[in-house]
């Protein structure tokens, strides 16, 4: 999958788990904020990139993967998209 | 699905802190650190039974000591006591039959993510092949 594909698969599938807007979704937009994460609902999101790309984020990358552009180059660099 | 037990009766003790009459698994079947598979006989002591049937709560709550158990046996295996776990949210739960009395659960969890403490887990029940329950659950873990 190109990087562009996967971009918009990542984003198409956070905006319909979360039930927002694909167009909130920017490259230097906080994840937590835009997806209205809290400590509970945090699993949620690394379940769903784990079930459908198949790339497990650990706790310490977490703090890592603040932004939507560091979550696409995060899954990008573990999908050798 | 795994059919001999590791663990069974009050043996299932030694995984979970809690204690009869509300003790819902008695077997524990295996483990890794992707998931586990336990049990449970309904029987007509059951504190959750009503009629000849395991009530909803009953089943969830099975659902949670299968979890709790899961997260009892590493410390387990390291000669620890059970740690104290805490539903955080139970989601998806569909039942598409309640269980009798003399039924036997078996049920699959697996993890499916793990982030700030919490653990997200898919559990299936059934009983003889056929599927009774499905849920997500998140749960934490009391740290010492």
């Amino acid at each position: 999958m190109e990087k562009n594909e996967l971009i918009v698969k990542i984003n198409e599938t956070l905006a319909e788990e979360f039930e927002i807007e694909v167009t909130d979704i920017t490259p230097d937009a906080n994840i937590k904020e835009t997806l209205q994460l809290d400590s509970l609902s945090l699993v949620d999101m690394v379940a769903l990139i784990e079930s459908e790309f198949g790339v497990k984020i650990k706790g310490a990358e977490m703090v890592q993967v603040q932004t939507f552009q560091a979550l696409y180059d995060f899954v990008a660099e573990r999908t050798n998209a | 699905m795994n059919r001999i037990p590791l663990l069974e009766g009050e043996e299932v003790y030694k995984l979970i802190p809690q204690r009869n009459p509300i003790v819902m698994v008695d077997t524990f079947f295996c483990a890794d650190e992707g998931g586990a598979e336990t049990g449970l006989h309904v029987q007509s002591g059951n504190i959750f039974c009503q009629g000849d049937v395991l009530s909803e709560p009953g089943l969830i709550e099975h659902v949670a000591q299968s979890a709790a158990a899961f997260a009892g046996y590493l410390p387990y295996t390291k000669g620890e006591t059970p740690k104290l776990g805490f539903i955080g949210e139970v989601k998806k739960f569909k039942i598409t039959r309640l269980p009798k009395i003399g039924e036997f659960l078996h049920t699959r969890l697996k993890v499916l993510g793990e982030a700030a403490g919490v653990t997200l887990i898919a559990a299936e029940t059934i009983s003889e092949y056929e599927l009774l329950a499905t849920c997500q659950m998140k749960i934490f873990i009391k740290e010492d």
